[in-house]
């Protein structure tokens, strides 16, 4: 599908307005950030996926990720508004061809962000200006990610999200969460509105904020021979998540994992990075446990002469859902708590991003993305058959692509206040580039 | 006279001998059920045995509904890739081994699921879920060849008719639909007057269920609904002296089963004592096709509608059950118990009554433990997967996701 003008349209004036802040922000200047920052990114990219359903391939394009994210310090860094705007609602009505993603009703296609995909405020006991490290607390409310999981993957390295994106992150939520510092050890805790989004301009269910929580305990050492190091554990409980209303299932969610990264910003020389990740979601009806899925993930990514490297291996277990005319959408909200059966995705993924080219303040980093995916029944017989759903077991997945950047986007997307770790200053880890 | 010669002597004995050996060969064990319905003959065959399969592995079979010598079997969701759920197929029961006449496919449609044939066999319904929910409704003038009359769609049904129950009140046809929640509307009950099949008049729709509706019974003009989580709700449509009609019920009593998910219900009219009792509720539990369910059967006492309690379950381990039938001359209910097959159960009596061992921790009677399963079935077969079961003479149906139509030796007490 050829990108239509009418799509690229709203980001011109962004194109136009942002240069000379991005100008600015790309030297980096010593001492403290800017106090407002923004930024803008947008991939084009075409993807093809081997068979994609029925024995077909599938051909596609999109522009995908685009999102517009502010960063604004006030009070000495006390006061910190940080959003994300999505625009996806506008560009991935459709969903992304993604074997094995799954969420919010799309399945085999990630779905699309809702429009706010951040919007919060945060009010921190420290702000810049160096101080020793020492407790720190902040408290943080609007809509975002729960203190729940890993990253987002939209600021990690590959363009695909993986298959675990539902298991490993909470995101969209009104929330509300109180974080506290000490050294390396971050404690959050937070409560939100447990019902996911149903479409891009959903809001969300403001009656039900506080029906869910999250707890994360992450040890960062900021120096020393564990500097980079960054090992996480946390919990929640979500309150009907896939029945907006209320009265579907619940869910209990553990994740726990261990990242690493060191060398500068993501396209410096040397960049290195790394995570492990387990997550399991447990579905809940009415107080028993009666579906179970994991995942076990690993990603690695290094920069060489410019030109990032990565590389991601998957195994998760989803659960497979009634689905529409459409193929790739499932019945949302559910009338029964049956599923079709549980699918094992096993998916390895390896990605490169050439060096970027720099033209009037907009970073341009080609991109070529490579996956080769493996479903198979957890239990037989199932009412989901992958190689008869798919034509195969095994599906190729190859994207190609142009990344775009714009100012200084998000480092990192899933932590606000003192539990971001990048930095002790709540707010410096938006000055550097994104980790693509 | 002449005295009578050995042969007329003897011929009366042996009359009697004969008569003794026809009465004994045609007795079987000794608990046999021949003396219950009265039947003398051979021994029947054993309850729930297999006569006969119609196959269906092109697609999922649904439910069943079954008159005279046909049956009619809906289909559900897609099967691989290309088995879409829009098929009713048309069965000739009558021999052995169901037959299939012929496929009716129903346009606009992902899934079918329920299905039922009218009490006076003039009409077949269809119901059509997800996308352009409605009722479809086929004329039976000739039973293997339906002819659709109309098809009931409205924004009070397109999110997706998940059952259909059609009953008379008051002498009316109406059509009992539970709709599916969408994202943007909640699920309701919407009634539906049949009086003129070829334009169905919408009289009441109203939202219901925690989360959701999802199926009714009705008889003598009292309307049951299994609200899901919000337990079962008996409501006056006609039949229970509160100036309830189809048009306008009103609510009589509620309960809230042992975990809720309350699926459907029969409520069973004894013959044989005049006994309505009893109230059997299903409860749907959590199920991974094909391989495993849960649930419970309820038994729930109804003498006070106002307020009806939960007295018996029945389970199954490692299953759970969805539609069931009742033999009620007989007191048998057969219930479909997913991949567990049928479970034929004894429901005559005081299903309330049991010794403490017989019951659970909360105070309900266990009919396992108390002996009241009389049969399950088919076995040896592999994997099955039953949907819904509906008796006729002799022999049980069961629609079997995987498979197709079953025909099966009806159990006896």
């Amino acid at each position: 599908m050829p990108f239509s003008r009418p799509l690229l349209a709203p980001l011109l004036p962004l194109a136009l307005a942002l240069p000379a802040s991005a100008a600015a922000q790309m030297e980096m200047p010593a001492g403290p950030p800017p106090a407002v920052m923004l930024g803008a990114q947008v991939v084009g990219l075409v993807t093809r996926v081997s068979p994609a359903y029925a024995g077909r391939d599938f051909t596609e394009g999109y522009l995908t990720q685009p999102a517009v994210m502010a960063h604004a310090r006030l009070a000495g860094g006390r006061l910190v508004l940080r959003a994300t705007i999505d625009l996806e609602g506008l560009t991935l009505r459709r969903g992304e061809l993604t074997p094995g993603s799954y969420g919010e009703g799309y399945v085999d296609r990630r779905h699309p962000h809702t429009y706010t995909h951040e919007a919060v405020v945060t009010l921190a006991t420290r702000g810049d200006g160096g101080a020793p490290p020492g407790a720190a607390l902040s408290l943080t409310a609007g809509k975002g990610f729960a203190p729940f999981g890993t990253d987002d993957p939209m600021m990690r390295p590959f363009v695909k999200f993986p298959a675990n994106h539902h298991l490993a992150q909470v995101l969209e939520r009104a929330a509300v969460i109180g974080a506290g510092r000490v050294g390396p050890a971050i404690v959050e805790a937070g409560f939100f509105n447990g019902d996911e989004p149903v479409e891009p301009s959903s809001a969300p269910q403001w009656s039900r904020v506080g029906d869910s929580w999250a707890g994360r305990l992450t040890l960062a050492p900021r120096a020393g021979r564990l500097g980079g190091l960054e090992v996480q554990g946390s919990h929640a409980w979500l309150t009907s998540p896939e029945f907006a209303t209320g009265g579907g299932s619940d869910q209990r969610k553990w994740s726990a994992s261990a990242r690493f990264e060191r060398g500068g910003p993501g396209d410096a020389a040397g960049h290195r990075y790394a995570l492990v990740e387990w997550a399991r979601t447990d579905d809940v009806f009415n107080g028993r446990r009666a579906f179970t899925f994991t995942s076990l993930l690993a990603e690695g990514a290094l920069t060489w002469r410019g030109t990032r490297l990565a590389l991601r291996g998957e195994r998760t277990v989803r659960p497979e859902e009634e689905r529409l005319a459409n193929p790739f959408r499932a019945a949302r909200p559910h009338t029964d708590a049956a599923i079709l059966g549980r699918t094992r995705w096993d998916v390895a993924t390896a990605h490169a991003g050439l060096p970027a080219l720099r033209v009037a303040g907009v970073r341009a980093r080609p991109l070529v993305e490579v996956a080769r995916s493996r479903a198979t029944e957890v239990r037989r017989p199932s009412a989901f058959e992958p190689a008869l759903f798919f034509g195969s077991e095994r599906q190729w997945s190859l994207s190609a692509g142009l990344r775009l950047e714009l100012g200084a986007t998000h480092r990192r997307m899933g932590r606000y206040g003192v539990a971001e770790v990048d930095d002790a200053t709540p707010a410096s880890s938006a000055r550097r580039p994104a980790h693509h | 006279m002449r005295p009578l010669s050995f042969a007329c002597r003897a011929a009366p004995l042996a009359l009697l001998l004969l008569s003794s050996a026809l009465v004994a060969c045609g007795g079987g064990g000794g608990d046999d059920d021949n003396e219950d319905d009265g039947h003398i003959g051979p021994t029947p065959p054993p309850a729930l045995s297999i006569v006969g399969r119609g196959a269906v592995t092109d697609r999922y079979t649904a439910e069943v509904s079954v008159r005279g010598d046909y049956a009619y079997t809906t289909t559900w969701s897609t099967r691989g890739a290309t088995g879409v759920g829009n098929v009713i197929n048309v069965w000739n029961v009558s021999g052995a081994t169901p037959t299939l006449v012929r496929s009716i496919t129903v346009s606009d449609a992902t899934t079918l699921g329920d299905v039922q044939v009218s009490d006076d066999g003039k009409l077949l319904v269809v119901a059509t879920e997800r996308a352009n929910g409605s009722l479809v409704v086929f004329d039976l003038t000739s039973p293997g060849n339906p002819v659709q009359v109309s098809r009931y769609l409205s924004p009070n049904t397109t999110g997706g008719v998940h059952t259909a129950e059609v009953q008379r009140v008051n002498g009316k046809l109406y059509a009992f639909l539970s709709v599916d929640p969408s994202s943007s509307s909640p699920s309701r009950l919407t009634i539906v007057d049949l009086s003129v099949p070829a334009a169905p008049v919408e009289v009441f729709s109203q939202v219901m269920g925690s989360p959701f509706i999802h199926d009714v019974f009705v008889r003598d003009g009292i309307l049951f609904t299994a609200l899901w989580n919000a337990g079962l709700t008996l409501w006056d449509v006609g039949g229970g002296g509160r100036g309830g009609t189809p048009a306008a019920p009103v609510e009589i009593g509620n309960v809230r089963t042992v975990n809720g998910e309350v699926h459907n219900v029969w409520w069973f009219h004894d013959p044989a004592t005049g006994a309505k009792r009893y109230a059997f509720v299903g409860e749907e539990g959590p199920a991974q096709l094909f391989t495993s369910s849960s649930g419970d059967i309820h038994v729930v006492d109804v003498s006070d509608m106002a307020a009806p309690r939960e007295v018996a379950f029945y389970h199954v381990a490692n299953a759970g059950t969805h539609n069931f039938w009742m033999n009620e001359a007989e007191g048998i209910l057969y219930a479909a118990f997913y991949n567990a097959g049928v479970e034929a159960l004894d429901v005559r009596g005081d299903l309330g009554a049991c010794t403490a061992a017989q019951k659970s921790a909360d105070g309900r009677c266990d009919l396992g433990a108390t002996g009241r399963r009389l049969a399950s079935g088919p076995t040896g077969q592999g994997a099955v997967f039953i949907w819904g079961v509906q008796g006729q003479g002799d022999y049980v149906y069961a629609s079997d996701m995987l498979n197709g139509l079953w025909k099966l030796n009806r159990a006896r007490r």
